[in-house]
């Protein structure tokens, strides 16, 4: 995820505004990268601190959740969901702009390279002989941590967690992002020809 | 053996080619030749022994399962071939360095499909098991779907290119049924050991031969499939040189003449080959003399000489099988020259056109003098190739001469013979005039010289102009001479083509007359035959004006591709039809469609049993308590009472969040049934669709369309409540109708040594990963689908239609 930028999208709406605030007491970032225009009616400051502060908890959550699904509930498929449940608070407070800017990596990417992960982990064992999809882990002794796992199938795990992360976001562009802006483009055309049609009846 | 390492060659040039184009251009082709050249010339290396009869062999196990081998064997009918495929082949593709243009679009692309072309019909050619043989066949009708529609810009293309697609591949699915169903008689999939030892007690055999000769006939054009070869002549010419004259279309000539030696004999074997081949030969020597572009003429031809062969190869005695040798060799050789000799002629004179050609011979001597050659052979002149393989072909059916054939057939075959050999005669010497001879002004298109139109009075005719030709290039004229010099060679010392031809008619009984490729039998009927067809023929072109006039109020015949139109046409109705019935757009269909289904299979098969007392219900004590705890209980009024909100619930979004609150109280349940990991995954799925349907309901009108009670309704009612009901029945009778211990016993050690102790991840991730696999993979196609299905109404797209599509959008729009 970027850090919130300042300055780094030119706002339309910035020189409206009567009189900035100036010295300390002037906010130096935004709480979301983008102008903001939420998915969902007006703007609401609360949302975005809150989603600002909660999706980096909620990232690090659905890798937990990744990692130790061996042994206790979650896997990958559960952490993916949580993942992409991120992205969606995102474009719920900030837009499909918002999304976009926030997306690692495009949809299909994330696909792609999620089937490519699986396919590689359940491929590996053949080189050594062993049947395709067989596991093979090793226990480290790590310092803090203490005893880690590490297994091919959390490999495996983390290519389903891609995968259900691509496919929600891909989800997510469809339905909500492209419905938006055709939305938009609508409401622009219809603004556009009611203009005319007044122009018209001026004259 | 060296035979599969040749394949490889062929398909790993076919990947190095489009480099090499980028550096050489055309000349490229000269690259490509190599493969097929190696090919002729490994081919000929071993014709010696091939034709003292000791076929060369090679097997490469494939997929052993199925008992699949890729086997080769080459023997005296494959040889002919691979000369054909190969040798004229490698010519051909010289020629292509000469005819393309090193900036021509998509050259790279036509190289190369080009090259694998010409391994896949060696593989046709040399395949010695049916599967394989299919493999190959169905590789070349791919290819050559790509080569005809080569020019991406012409529609017709395309269109050609999908028709010969659909024919050929579209009856090569009979020719695999009627493949396996000859496995299955015979016991082996190897042709070799068919043929020698073929199934002609099995019931199933007339129908696998009938299915084997569809895809056959399809491949090489025979009536009533013959409409997709003049089509295709939208392809390059020396695709067509190539596909259309050597290689592709002999593939069904080439299976017939595979497994004649051993079905001949099995009805209805005979009467289909005769009976097609001689129509074909005859239709297409008709309509050849109708057309004016020198390409189709030849097109036309082919069909005629396919037709030819056809019969030849299927007739199954000794000497139609050394005439079909004989004809087989003299139509690569001829045919090719005459493709090659169009494209000279389109390429130097910028038309093919016969109405806008004359006096060409002039300016291109050599190329006609090829050209005449070529138009002997295929007329049956001596001394020719052509004229041999003829010769042979009337000697085949002389009353008589075979106690396989009927006096009645044979004679009615003779007739047919000698009157398509009467058609092929004038349409060849149509051929030749038409591109290079002198005509009259009337027979053309081209403005008479002017100051000569007017010279009417003492006859004389006006003068036109004759078309000029830049002289073609060495290297472009060297394959149609070379091609047409072989078939005079061939047929002046016909030696080798007759040890080929008799060591192919070897399994067929000589009767103790066996017949040799020669150019002098003595005077014979077959001689005062060819006396009697060359006469004939030189009449009908003599007077081809008033035999075109007969043509032309010849009533027309249905013709066979109004069949096929028809066909494509029936198949969309019929598939619009259906689709417009099960895809009506509505859910609540849908989903009454797949509820009513459940109801009438399983359902009733459940009723069924109860009533028969084979699925006995189970007694009250047994395991069936109200709850664990009382919790439960809440849970589950809580489901009850969301489920029945829901229901009762008009407004969208308000029965969104009510279905969410039964799903969640279910995640409920699984959590105090200890199944933290399905509570778990179901709250985050129950979240997110509620999010995603939340996206789709700004789209939506607030609330539902109220339906009106009625029959309807209650229909619906009825059906919900019988599909809620045989679910809960059957659960309950299920979990009580274990007989086996549950597998589930021993997943706890098994995760133990798996290294996991989340069983459900374990079962996920390590047994069942496989499953997981195939499911991601479902997801991910589910992922691509949706963005493409609700993608497709993008504005974008619609702006490249022409704008009555976009006016018809608008319209839809403002109806609704």
């Amino acid at each position: 995820m970027r850090p919130p930028q300042s300055g780094a999208v030119p706002g339309a709406g910035e020189e409206r505004r009567p009189t900035p605030p100036e010295g300390w007491e002037a906010p130096r970032e935004r709480w979301l990268s983008t102008v903001v225009s939420p998915a969902f009616g007006p703007r609401s400051v609360l949302l975005e601190v809150v989603v600002r502060l909660l999706i980096p908890s909620i990232l690090v959550f659905s890798v937990f959740l990744l990692v130790s699904g061996h042994d206790r509930p979650g896997g990958g498929f559960a952490g993916g969901l949580v993942a992409s449940m991120a992205f969606v608070l995102r474009y719920i407070a900030g837009g499909r702009h918002e999304l976009a800017v926030g997306m690692p990596l495009k949809p299909n990417t994330l696909l792609a390279a999620g089937l490519l992960l699986a396919a590689v982990m359940a491929g590996l064992p053949l080189i050594g002989g062993a049947p395709l999809l067989d596991v093979f882990y090793r226990t480290f002794e790590l310092p803090l941590f203490g005893e880690v796992k590490v297994a091919s199938y959390l490999f495996f795990e983390a290519g389903v967690f891609l995968i259900v992360v691509g496919l929600v976001l891909s989800v997510v562009a469809a339905l909500g992002a492209r419905m938006e802006a055709e939305e938009e483009e609508a409401r622009a055309g219809h603004r556009r020809r009611r203009r005319a049609r007044s122009g018209g009846g001026e004259r | 053996m060296l035979l599969p390492v040749i394949l490889a060659l062929h398909a790993a040039t076919a990947v190095l080619l489009p480099p090499l184009v980028r550096l050489l251009g055309a000349r490229a082709f000269l690259v490509a030749s190599l493969p097929p050249a190696l090919s002729a010339v490994w081919a000929l290396s071993r014709s010696p022994g091939i034709a003292a009869g000791e076929p060369a062999e090679a097997s490469v196990p494939w997929v052993p399962a199925l008992d699949i081998t890729l086997d080769f064997r080459v023997d005296a009918l494959s040889l002919a071939m691979v000369l054909l495929v190969s040798g004229v082949g490698a010519v051909i593709f010289c020629y292509s360095a000469a005819y393309f243009r090193s900036d021509q679009a998509g050259l790279a692309r036509l190289t190369s499909v080009m090259v694998l072309f010409a391994g896949a019909m060696l593989g046709v050619v040399t395949a010695d098991n049916l599967f394989a043989l299919y493999v190959f066949w169905e590789l070349t009708s791919v290819t050559s779907f790509l080569l005809v529609g080569f020019d991406q810009r012409k529609d017709a293309a395309g269109r050609a290119a999908l028709q010969a697609l659909i024919t050929t591949a579209g009856a090569g699915l009979f020719m695999l049924i009627g493949f396996i169903l000859l496995g299955q008689a015979g016991g082996t999939y190897r042709i070799s050991e068919l043929v020698a030892d073929p199934p002609v007690d099995s019931p199933l055999l007339p129908v696998a031969l009938v299915l084997v000769l569809i895809g056959a006939f399809a491949k090489s054009a025979q009536a009533p499939f013959h409409y997709w070869l003049p089509g295709a002549m939208v392809a390059p010419t020396p695709v067509s040189a190539y596909l259309h004259a050597a290689a592709m279309v002999k593939g069904g000539v080439y299976l017939i003449a595979r497994l004649a030696p051993g079905f001949a004999d099995a009805d209805p074997w005979r009467v289909l080959v005769l009976a097609f081949g001689l129509a074909t030969m005859v239709i297409g020597g008709w309509s050849a003399l109708r057309q004016t572009d020198l390409k189709l003429l030849v097109a036309h031809g082919t069909v005629s000489q396919l037709g030819f062969l056809c019969l030849l190869a299927g007739a199954g005695t000794h000497t139609a099988a050394v005439a079909a040798i004989g004809a087989l060799l003299a139509h690569g050789f001829f045919k090719s020259t005459l493709f090659l000799v169009v494209g000279v002629v389109d390429h130097q004179a910028g038309t093919r056109d016969i109405r806008r050609l004359n006096g060409l011979w002039r300016s291109l001597p050599v190329t006609a003098a090829a050209a005449g050659l070529a138009a002997a052979s295929m007329a049956g002149l001596p001394p020719l190739l052509g004229f041999i393989g003829k010769e042979a072909a009337l000697e085949a059916f002389l009353p008589g001469h075979s106690p396989e054939l009927p006096p009645l057939a044979a004679g009615l075959e003779l007739a047919g013979l000698v009157l398509a050999s009467v058609l092929t005669f004038a349409y060849s010497a149509r051929f030749w005039w038409g591109a290079f001879g002198d005509k009259r002004a009337a027979e053309t298109d081209i403005e008479p010289v002017p100051g000569t139109d007017a010279g009417g009075e003492d006859g004389a005719e006006p003068r036109i102009p004759r078309t000029r030709a830049t002289p073609p290039s060495a290297v472009f004229l060297a394959a149609p001479v070379l091609l047409s010099l072989c078939g005079l060679v061939l047929g002046s010392l016909p030696g080798p083509a007759d040890a080929i031809a008799a060591a192919y008619a070897a399994p067929y009984s000589d009767h103790g007359k066996p017949y040799h490729l020669a150019l002098w039998h003595g005077l014979s009927t077959p001689l005062l035959l060819t006396a009697v067809v060359i006469a004939a023929g030189a009449a009908l072109f003599r007077w081809r004006e008033a035999f075109a006039r007969l043509q032309g109020r010849a009533p027309r015949v249905i013709s066979a591709e109004m069949g096929y139109h028809l066909f494509l046409h029936g198949t969309y109705a019929i598939a619009l039809s259906v689709t417009r019935r099960l895809q009506t757009g509505s859910l609540p269909a849908y989903l009454g469609i797949i509820l009513a289904t459940m109801l009438a299979l399983p359902g009733v098969r459940l009723v069924t049993a109860l009533a028969t007392g084979e699925v006995a219900v189970p007694s009250g004590g047994d395991g069936l308590r109200l709850w664990d705890t009382p919790l439960e209980g809440v849970v589950a009024a809580v489901i009850a009472v969301t489920a029945i909100a829901a229901l009762r619930e008009h407004r969208r979004f308000p029965a969104l969040i009510l279905l969410s609150a039964t799903g969640f109280g279910i995640a409920g349940l699984f959590v105090l049934h200890g199944a933290p990991d399905l509570a778990l995954t179901l709250i985050l799925v129950e979240t997110l669709t509620t999010i995603i349907l939340v996206f789709v309901l700004r789209r939506l009108p607030a609330t539902f369309s109220v339906r009106a009670p009625g029959w309807p309704k209650r229909w619906m009612v009825v059906l919900s409540v019988a599909a809620g009901a045989f679910i809960s029945v059957s659960l309950w009778l299920m979990a009580a109708a274990r007989t086996a211990e549950p597998i589930s016993l021993g997943y706890e050690a098994a995760a133990e040594q798996a290294g996991g102790r989340n069983l459900v991840n374990t079962i996920l991730a390590d047994f069942r990963a496989l499953d997981t696999f195939g499911e991601i993979v479902v997801l991910l196609t589910a992922a691509v689908a949706v963005a493409s299905l609700v993608l497709l109404n993008r504005r974008h797209r619609v702006v490249d239609e022409p704008s009555a599509d976009e006016e018809q959008i608008e319209e839809e729009g403002s109806r609704r």
